[in-house]
């Protein structure tokens, strides 16, 4: 046993931690039922009316989680606003953004032993910000196809420039699938990158998901961060 | 100028009953996707405005459009020429030619300036100032624009002028394009479609002639009443792609028994057009009733967008479609995670030893 003095910074709200794993369960919902849908498995039934409407029901599942997703963002809007700890996002406007950057990812290409203490580090905040890239396109994507059932109306109306933009709705559906894969790809590096610093750190990266708090054992760079506005974070000493 | 006739003139002279000429509307007015109650408006319209005249022109094109257009059952195309519309200029259809022709044009542009509707075939041919398209001695974009400047609506008929067609398909080699870039300050009518379908073809042209004014047009210039729907959800084989039911080949047992062509790359989810509601010749077929996948061909970049018989493209043996380059991509990642990990292990290990050793040496010392 290892006796150690460590600090516990309050990171995440309730609200985010209840959005990611909205969007973790929705995420791979939306994957699986969107390659069943590209590739559909081919019931042998003899009339539609006897089968399980299986396309039916996989596009009725898709379109649930990617509803849920959208209306999961109400949650992390309103902590963005509210809670500091959920505002971790590039401060690419700051000069010692880059440095710090670059300082983390040669750590990670193994070429420095180790990089400064972060409550989030400068490549994980770029990394969300491109996830949230990847998932505003999917979103727009997915509803350019999804209301142009009846292009006049107001879902039509707001999402039908897609498909102009990406030079016709064909493309579309490729662009979804194609930014799918992408997301699953990160998802991939994501789940590694957070197990890894909880093995080789021991911070607590992995439970802050659950808990809301990162145990640090010295002053992180970006501690300032969520004392911005004092009262809402509780740093114990 | 001479009076000119309008369509219950023509009917008069020709000594038909004004019978037949109502039930003319009534077709016309089914036909322009118009309410039962808009009759009145027909009739008064073809009561009292002279015929249209119209221009036909064609670019770069197979003709397949009039082959099409000929087709038209109700109306027939015959009537439209003959009796509904004064079709002064047509590239295909005129019976004369030569310098008097060509004359002929001018004369009706000249005559009718601002009143006639151009309709227009064919995409509009732009590298090396148009060459490669000749009509009349002429580039055809210069008389698309000649022609087109003085209209008092263009109707772009067909994928080609709309959008370019198969001529603009990859690598497009003569520079074409769709027909809008010369057609001015002039409302123009998207009617897509390789070809369209007959009924809309006339259904458009009557529109613009009885009333004057383009029918309403969606956000690509398309006529709403035609395409506002979705090939996918008018199509009567709709329920087997919901009970995933499917022809997995040309020849299997799905396909014989009619089942949904959406795994043979169907392009029905992403295609807006009447073939599902109105169907071809007179409600006889469409390609997909007759077991061949929807190609698309309302859409503008229809020839490029992959193989007509796929829905995702492949990029040939051995590497395949986006689901096999993503799932390989997905398993170098975990597997590059994973020796990442490992490294990052040893490396630790590596740098701690060492580090223990200097304090141990520290220590004895």
């Amino acid at each position: 046993m290892k006796e150690e003095k460590r600090k516990v910074y309050y990171l995440f709200s309730p609200f985010l931690r209840i959005f990611h794993w909205i969007m973790v369960l929705s995420i791979v919902t939306l994957f699986i039922t969107g390659l069943l849908i590209t590739k559909p498995v081919t019931v042998m039934g003899i009339e539609p009316t006897y089968t399980s409407m299986s396309m039916d029901w996989v596009r009725n599942i898709h379109f649930i989680a990617a509803f849920t997703f959208c209306a999961a963002f109400i949650l992390r809007i309103y902590g963005y606003i509210r809670y500091p700890g959920d505002r971790l996002f590039p401060r690419v406007w700051k000069g010692h953004f880059y440095r710090d950057t670059i300082d983390v990812a040669l750590h990670y290409m193994l070429l420095k032993p180790g990089h400064d203490p972060y409550l989030r580090n400068p490549l994980a905040r770029t990394s969300y910000v491109g996830l949230y890239v990847m998932v505003l396109i999917e979103i727009l994507t997915g509803f350019a196809m999804y209301y142009m059932t009846e292009p006049n109306n107001i879902g039509g109306m707001l999402f039908g420039w897609v498909n102009v933009v990406l030079g016709g709705e064909m493309v579309t559906h490729w662009v979804h699938h194609i930014v799918a894969w992408l997301i699953i790809v990160f998802a991939i590096g994501h789940v590694y990158m957070v197990l890894r610093a909880d093995l080789m750190e021991a911070e607590g990266e992995a439970s802050s998901m659950f808990s809301g708090v990162k145990f640090l054992e010295h002053v992180p760079l970006d501690a300032p961060e969520i004392n911005e506005e004092g009262p809402k974070s509780k740093k114990k000493d | 100028m001479d009076k000119r006739e309008s369509m219950w003139d023509v009917y008069l002279r020709k000594g038909m009953s004004r019978r037949s000429f109502v039930k003319g509307c009534v077709a016309l007015t089914s036909l322009m996707g118009l309410s039962t109650d808009k009759l009145e408006k027909v009739v008064e319209a073809a009561e009292k405005k002279p015929l249209p005249v119209v221009i036909w022109i064609h670019g770069h094109e197979c003709t397949g459009c009039d082959e099409s257009f000929i087709r038209s059952g109700s109306p027939y195309a015959s009537d439209v020429i003959l009796s509904q519309v004064a079709l002064e200029y047509d590239h295909l259809l005129s019976a004369a030619s030569g310098e008097p022709f060509e004359a002929h044009l001018e004369e009706t542009i000249q005559k009718y300036k601002g009143q006639y509707i151009l309709a227009v075939e064919g995409a509009a041919c732009t590298k090396d100032n148009g060459v490669y398209c000749m009509s009349g001695g002429h580039p055809f974009t210069h008389t698309l624009q000649r022609a087109a400047e003085n209209a008092a609506a263009v109707i772009a008929y067909g994928t080609c002028a709309v959008s370019g067609g198969i001529q603009a398909a990859n690598p497009n080699p003569t520079g074409s394009s769709g027909i809008t870039n010369f057609t001015g300050k002039t409302p123009v009518v998207n009617v897509p479609g390789c070809p369209p379908i007959p009924e809309v073809m006339t259904g458009v042209i009557m529109h613009v002639a009885l009333f004057g004014t383009v029918p309403p047009l969606d956000g690509e210039g398309r006529p709403k009443q035609f395409y506002g729907n979705r090939i996918h959800d008018t199509c009567y084989r709709r329920p087997f792609f919901d009970a995933g039911m499917f022809a997995e080949s040309y020849d299997d047992e799905g396909s014989k028994a009619g089942w949904c062509l959406y795994k043979l790359g169907c392009r029905g989810p992403e295609t807006y057009n009447s073939c599902g509601n109105m169907r071809w010749f007179q409600g006889m077929s469409y390609p997909i009733q007759s077991g061949a996948p929807c190609i698309g061909c309302s859409n503008a970049h229809f020839w490029d967008e992959g193989k007509m018989s796929e829905r995702l493209p492949k990029f040939g043996q051995p590497i395949g479609d986006v689901d096999k380059i993503g799932a390989a991509i997905a398993g170098v990642t975990a597997v590059g995670v994973a020796a990442h990990g490992a490294a990052s292990v040893i490396q630790k290990k590596k740098r701690d030893a060492a580090k223990e050793e200097e304090n141990g040496e520290q220590v004895n010392k």
